[in-house]
């Protein structure tokens, strides 16, 4: 693994002080504790990536920092003078700038209006824009200011919040999973961006993330958390994958279940070499169609083609990966399949049946299940409680006539929580006060408690930490195995790579061919993804 | 390894005692804002004016039955209300579709023969068409063109009024000949037997049948959205139209049929206020629709508090018209009660407000910190 041990500061070099020192950083939750007397620190001109599964605390320190929590102990200093931080606005005119894993942009405004928002003064439009142009040329982000931020793909949003931060001349940045809804590319070019703003202007940056590939290729040193504490500190260059891996979850890992969603191996050659079907229990060549998608044609509101023609099959048994650089109609397909959006021409058919498009449930009673890409918006409901978010769509098996048992409720979520390893203080917990991981695990269970026929993943492993996205894949692979239809729509190459059996790649909301794993290759794949057909 | 989330809670011990706080502060300011308007307004000391209400109110067993009387349309309002909102869709229209249920009760009464025990439910049932049918028109609106609920129902309110008007200065819809020049603009009077049966004593207390059949819809009310599979469907709806949809919940029919149904109640108070308080239907705004959605907004969908709360706004009324007996304008108890209104709104806010002042507090200091700090080197 190539590593930028060379650009690594040297310790006694006087003008990289420490730019953020937390010092004995203590945070209880009830008997809970998040954080257990951490020390932190950051310097001037380095990215400093922090490591940790869900729960391991790097959350609550982070909170801490930015003010959104207050700590029971320790304190923080900038520059090596004490602050404190009541809240997040205190801590931006602190220079510590944050960009979240979940956008905090607003999609009816253009990009300048959303990195102007929040100004004082009066807002002076031409100076506004100029100011962002400015800012998307010096840092290369390549953003048009007057563009609508719903329009915009994932990555180019991305980059609005990162414009937001940098406004503000943070001298230190915060990136909370920054590349979970990244291309390759647009991952690239995020840290080669991060890297210039580093060396260039002294900022220090934290890089919070699950991917270690992402931590060594792109980290001058590391911080490695585990249950509330500080496990390891350590120079990258003198890290490599399994050290990191073993530290963060605490036992020797068997990184090859995780391989492919980590990024560590070439998993096409692993699949080459004839592991790729062992373990079946299916015979995939002879098993009928699930799902059939015949000339699927859906338009934007703005008569932008979202779906053009498209046609798809996946059988029995299989998981079929859909690759594609993210805005390619993913997401149109994954609404049309969770009765969100009809189709404007084209049919979809579940076992030979047409189904009818855009009618509340239709697609749930074919038996169809869908794990949305944001959960947040159509997977679950915050305000309800995990008990009931986990029948949300079947109510019919913990009803009594028309009367909700909340004995069966209860039933069901402790079975389910149980199975599925959901971690809430109860199934009252409301859903909104659970971390990405036990949400994504919520929706889970309810797609898969139905048994459905087709399982449609949709990014499932978005924001996921190490120990949930090997959870997630091999929920996925047990359930292919058992006869189960699988989609699984990634933007992350390599999750698509290492799970799927057959690959279909959508371009411009069409599918460019769909290949078997005898021809599975990255280089093929990106290709495909450029819009060239196979 | 998968940890559970901490729940952030901590906070709330204090915040339940510092919003009751807020509550018995914001009350007392309402009180005391309302006493001294009183005086500078009348002759009249705020002792007195709150004795008059009292006596109005809850002094007597007759009171005590005069305010559930004022509590029964606004009860049966508030009740509709909880439900439309629940869904998520807001129902400002229950003043139009209380017009017109009163209105379609009217026409059933009055243009219907036959026995009492055939009419008086009739009038009842349609008047709760004739609010449903209202609310309607704002849901059919919405399904069809997708047109904002709250800016239709509470538009209809204004055309409600004028149809109303329109069918009480028509003789062969409701207006009633006296054989006078001229004819007000209202119906006939509903006869002894065609009324609501009341119980208890004629001169000590007493409450018509309204009453307990706005109980058991509370009870009902109650029922269907905490414990039933549409009450499950509503609040889903209500919280996350996406994934109610993803699940199968049909905006159009659930959410359209939780504003008719809401519009639905407050056609039947129309009716249980005709056939036993008003007895006549007339053109003027009585407000008990307004008064259903106030009270509905202050007990925050919750059925357990629409019950007193509804029974205070009743006692507001029936003490009200007793103050206007002594004297006072009676213009004074809607200050009152817009003032009482006021006070049990405000507490969310302020302590919305207050943790504002905090964070500005800390900006500042944050700020003077960097100031002092050491220049950023760039």
């Amino acid at each position: 693994m190539d590593t930028p041990g060379a650009d690594a500061p040297t310790r006694d070099q006087p003008d990289h002080a420490e730019a953020l020192s937390m010092r004995g950083i203590t945070k209880r939750f009830g008997t809970t504790v998040a954080c257990d007397a951490v020390d932190f620190d950051v310097r001037s001109g380095e990215i400093h990536g922090l490591l940790g599964q869900n729960g391991a605390g790097k959350s609550t320190l982070m909170k801490v920092l930015t003010g959104l929590l207050t700590p029971d102990a320790g304190s923080v200093l900038l520059r090596g003078q004490p602050v404190v931080v009541h809240d997040p606005l205190a801590a931006a005119s602190l220079g510590i700038g944050m960009v979240h894993q979940h956008f905090s942009i607003v999609e009816a405004l253009t990009v300048w209006e959303n990195v102007a928002l929040g100004d004082r003064a009066k807002i002076d439009k031409r100076r506004a824009i100029a100011e962002t142009e400015e800012l998307s040329e010096r840092y290369g982000l390549d953003v048009d200011p007057r563009a609508v931020v719903r329009d915009l793909s994932a990555g180019q949003r991305q980059r609005v919040e990162l414009l937001k931060c940098l406004r503000r001349d943070p001298s230190l940045l915060i990136l909370d999973e920054p590349t979970s809804v990244l291309t390759l590319q647009e991952s690239a070019e995020l840290f080669r961006i991060l890297r210039s703003t580093v060396k260039q202007e002294d900022r220090a940056v934290v890089l919070i993330s699950h991917k270690l590939d992402e931590i060594l290729a792109s980290t001058d040193r590391v911080t490695i958390m585990r249950d509330g504490s500080v496990v390891a500190r350590m120079d990258t260059a003198d890290a490599d994958a399994p050290t990191l891996a073993n530290e963060m979850v605490g036992r020797p890992v068997a990184l090859e279940r995780l391989a492919g969603a980590l990024g560590l191996v070439d998993v096409a050659a692993a699949r080459d070499a004839g592991d790729g079907d062992a373990g079946h229990d299916f015979d995939r060549g002879t098993s009928p169609p699930v799902l059939q998608v015949v000339e699927a044609r859906v338009h934007a509101d703005d008569g932008r083609p979202l779906l053009n023609g498209l046609s798809l099959e996946v059988r029995a048994g299989e998981i079929l990966g859909l690759a594609g650089v993210e805005g390619n109609g993913q997401a149109a397909l994954a609404a049309v399949l969770h009765s969100l959006v009809e189709l404007d021409s084209g049919s979809v058919s579940v076992e030979g049946t047409e189904i009818r498009t855009g009618r509340a449930g239709a697609m749930m009673d074919a038996g169809v299940a869908v794990v949305p890409a944001d959960r947040h918006a159509a997977g679950c409901v915050l305000e309800m409680s995990v008990a009931e978010n986990l029948v949300l769509d079947n109510l019919g098996s913990v009803s009594r006539g028309h009367r909700v048992s909340r004995q069966l409720t209860l039933d069901n979520a402790r079975r389910l929580m149980e199975e599925f390893d959901i971690r809430a203080s109860s199934p009252d917990s409301l859903m909104g006060a659970l971390s990405g991981g036990n949400q994504q695990r919520v929706v889970l269970a309810r797609a898969l408690s139905r048994s459905p026929k087709l399982l449609v993943a949709d990014q499932p492993s978005h924001g996921l930490d190490v120990g949930a996205v090997a959870y997630v894949a091999e929920m996925l692979r047990d359930a292919a195995d058992d006869g189960m239809a699988v989609l699984l729509i990634s933007a992350e190459l390599e999750e698509v790579l290492s799970l799927s059996d057959r690959i279909a790649v959508i371009h411009r909301g069409e599918i460019m061919g769909v290949l078997e794993p005898s021809e599975f290759d990255s280089e093929t794949i990106a290709l495909m993804m450029g819009g060239q057909r196979a | 390894m998968n940890e559970p989330a901490p729940e952030f809670n901590s906070h709330r011990g204090a915040d339940v005692s510092r919003m009751i706080v807020l509550y018995v502060a914001a009350l007392s300011i309402a009180l005391l804002l309302a006493s001294t308007l009183i005086v500078l307004v009348t002759d009249a000391s705020p002792l007195e004016v709150s004795e008059a209400l009292y006596r109005g109110s809850f002094s007597s067993p007759s009171a005590i039955g005069f305010t559930i009387e004022q509590a029964t349309p606004i009860l049966i309002v508030a009740l509709g209300s909880l439900i439309a909102s629940r869904s998520g869709l807001f129902n400002i229209g229950p003043e139009g579709q209380f017009a017109v249920g009163t209105a379609a009760g009217g026409l059933v009464m009055f243009q219907m023969g036959g026995p009492p025990a055939v009419v008086l439910p009739l009038t009842l049932v349609a008047a709760g068409l004739g609010g449903a049918a209202w609310a309607g028109i704002a849901a059919f609106l919405k399904a069809v063109r997708g047109v904002d609920v709250v800016i239709t129902t509470l538009l209809l309110n204004f055309v409600a009024i004028q149809v109303v008007s329109f069918c009480v200065n028509r003789y062969w819809l409701l207006q009633e000949r006296t054989g006078g020049r001229i004819d007000p603009p209202q119906s006939p009077l509903v006869g002894e037997s065609y009324r609501l049966p009341r119980l208890g004593s004629p001169t000590g207390f007493n409450v018509h049948t309204g009453f307990l059949l706005a109980l058991v819809l509370a009870a009902a009310v109650w029922y269907a959205v905490s414990q039933t599979r549409w009450g499950f469907r509503l609040r889903m709806l209500g919280f996350n139209p996406l994934a109610a949809r993803a699940a199968g919940v049909n905006l159009v029919v659930l959410g359209g049929g939780a504003l008719v149904l809401s519009g639905a109640f407050a056609g039947l108070a129309g009716g249980v206020f005709f056939t036993a308080t008003g007895f006549r239907v007339t053109s003027g705004v009585l407000n008990y629709g307004y008064e259903g959605l106030l009270v509905a907004l202050i007990s925050r969908g919750r059925v357990a508090a629409i019950v007193p709360i509804a029974i205070a706004f009743g006692a507001l009324r029936s003490g009200g018209g007793y103050l206007g007996a002594t004297g006072v304008p009676r213009y004074m108890v809607d200050i009152v009660q817009a003032l009482i209104v006021l006070a049990a709104l405000m507490p969310p806010v302020i302590a919305d407000r207050m943790a504002r002042a905090r964070t500005m507090r800390v900006i500042r200091s944050a700020a003077r910190v960097r100031e002092s700090a050491p220049a950023v080197p760039s």
